[in-house]
């Protein structure tokens, strides 16, 4: 238990048994009253932001996380399987915590995760990933202005809309929050 | 490395300042930094120094936290004026931050005649006077005004009238997730995580606004009217820049808000070692029918100077901050 007072930027802590880590804190004093701390906590697993004010004589419950490598190495539907590139433990993490992560996560690659009593809280995907254009549709007819587009799957299974001239067999960067064409990758 | 240019603007605003209030026939006071008592605040923690001499008795002293202290017995001569006065005060604190310096700088004006209305259209008046050339233009824009009760409504959609009773405040902070049930703790407090919360975060950046009628459970020696305390607080940018009373002038109730928070005092800070000051008992007698009804003003000069300078922290516009010689 630390008091809120003590919390600074990068403190892990429970809130109603959920992890959180602070991204801002600020002091406060009302005019007339007890000291007061105003700070920003994000939910690594979730992404939830939550503003909340403590007094900075509350208890908090502080968390010690880890940042682990782990390599992804295949999924069963219900479970991703991850090894500790270190220990080569494996570890496996619930796929309903990481909606979609089948998709932007390739097999064989390495994410630093971050994990606390040996649950993972959060896997980092950079925002630019390139994958390989596994299956390509045939073209639609779209917005002229625009240039038409179609559809193609990556080796992950990620549909992602392109354009045209983008065939089976090439690579593409995609934007792995929005799921969108960044643009072609000569290899 | 000195910020000389900010240094520059200080004096700037120290100028305007006192040719305002000179203009306006105000004297300019000069009271101590020390005391042998203060007015109890439960919520100010203070600095304490001993005064010792080998022929005289040794005797603990304070420095203020604001000149209050001194600037309200002058009222007790007939022949004070209004006045006003620049001065450095002193609040011990464990939190240092963007906002707080404990030891700060501190424009208190006290009018004869005025009720805290009317020193919100004078403080409107100094702000157009004092606004610094290439400056933040915030400050002249004209004051907001709104009561507590119409923030709470405003912006939090809760009607502070319904939230007298403890029980009501505390559920609807209990719903929001402020406080777990197994918190004790003041009206005051509870009211203060729902204000910091919702209320003080959403109040308007781009021009000043006065929040008035404070809940009278926030003890204060400001008039009351009902339910509210006659007290305004002036935000600007977001930051709480000055406080101001309808000053209480009733004997009784200054006798009454002086045993309350003194016993406040006593029991938060008895069984920790930190400073209790000397309180007067007497000073409730220094009031009564031939005191002026006047109302007080107390702004925040760093604060003032932080935001028309466009300085994200106090650090940016004092000249030797605490937060370096404690690292």
């Amino acid at each position: 238990m630390i008091k809120a007072g003590q919390i600074d930027k990068g403190t892990a802590l429970l809130i109603k048994g959920q992890p959180f880590i602070c991204a801002d804190r600020e002091f406060v004093n009302p005019g007339k009253g007890s000291a007061f701390v105003r700070l920003k906590l994000k939910s690594p697993s979730t992404g939830q932001v939550l503003q909340v004010t403590m007094k900075s004589q509350d208890n908090a419950e502080e968390i010690v996380v880890d940042e682990i490598d782990f390599q992804y190495m295949y999924n069963d539907g219900e479970d991703f399987y991850m090894m500790n590139v270190e220990t080569f433990d494996q570890i496996s993490v619930p796929m309903k915590s990481f909606e979609d992560y089948q998709y932007i996560m390739k097999e064989g690659d390495t994410y630093r995760c971050m994990v606390y009593d040996e649950k993972v809280l959060d896997i980092q995907i950079p925002s630019k990933v390139v994958f390989l254009v596994a299956e390509s549709e045939e073209a639609i007819k779209g917005d002229t202005v625009q240039g038409a587009t179609k559809y193609v799957t990556t080796e992950t299974g990620l549909k992602v809309k392109v354009p045209i001239f983008i065939k089976q067999g090439e690579k593409i960067r995609v934007n792995t929050e929005t799921k969108e064409y960044l643009e072609r990758v000569n290899s | 490395m000195y910020d000389f240019a900010i240094a520059k603007k200080r004096n700037e605003l120290y100028k305007n300042i006192r040719e305002f209030f000179d203009d306006k026939g105000y004297l300019e006071v000069d009271t101590p930094s020390l005391s042998d008592n203060l007015i109890p605040e439960n919520s100010i923690e203070n600095f304490s120094t001993m005064f010792s001499n080998e022929f005289l008795l040794s005797k603990e002293f304070y420095l203020i936290p604001s000149p209050e202290v001194f600037m309200k017995k002058l009222f007790v001569q007939e022949d004070c004026p209004s006045i006003y006065q620049i001065s450095k005060c002193f609040r011990n604190s464990e939190q240092l931050g963007k906002i707080h310096n404990p030891e700060f700088s501190m424009l208190e004006y006290y009018t004869k005649g005025f009720d805290e209305k009317d020193s919100i259209d004078l403080t409107e008046e100094l702000f157009k006077k004092i606004n610094l050339i290439g400056c933040s233009s915030s400050l002249e824009k004209r004051f907001e005004r709104i009561t507590m009760r119409e923030a709470f409504k405003r912006f939090a959609n809760l009607d502070l009238e319904k939230l007298q009773d403890y029980r009501e405040l505390r559920k609807v902070a209990e719903k929001l997730s402020l406080i777990d049930e197994k918190t004790k703790e003041s009206w005051q407090d509870t009211f203060n995580r729902i204000f910091l919360t919702l209320i003080e975060t959403s109040l308007p950046k781009d021009h000043p606004i006065v929040l008035m009628d404070y809940p009278r459970q926030i003890e204060c020696l400001a008039k009351d009217e009902g339910n509210y305390k006659r007290r305004w607080e002036l935000y600007v940018e977001g930051v709480e820049i000055a406080n101001c009373y309808w000053e209480e002038t009733n004997p009784n109730k200054i006798k009454s808000y002086y045993e309350k928070e003194r016993a406040l005092i006593y029991n938060q800070r008895a069984s920790n070692e930190r400073v209790i000051p000397d309180f007067d008992d007497k000073f409730y007698l220094n009031f009564g029918e031939k005191y002026p009804e006047s109302s007080g003003v107390a702004i925040g000069l760093d604060r003032l100077l932080m935001i028309e300078c466009r300085k994200l922290s106090l650090e940016g516009v004092i000249l030797f901050p605490f937060s370096d010689m404690i690292c």
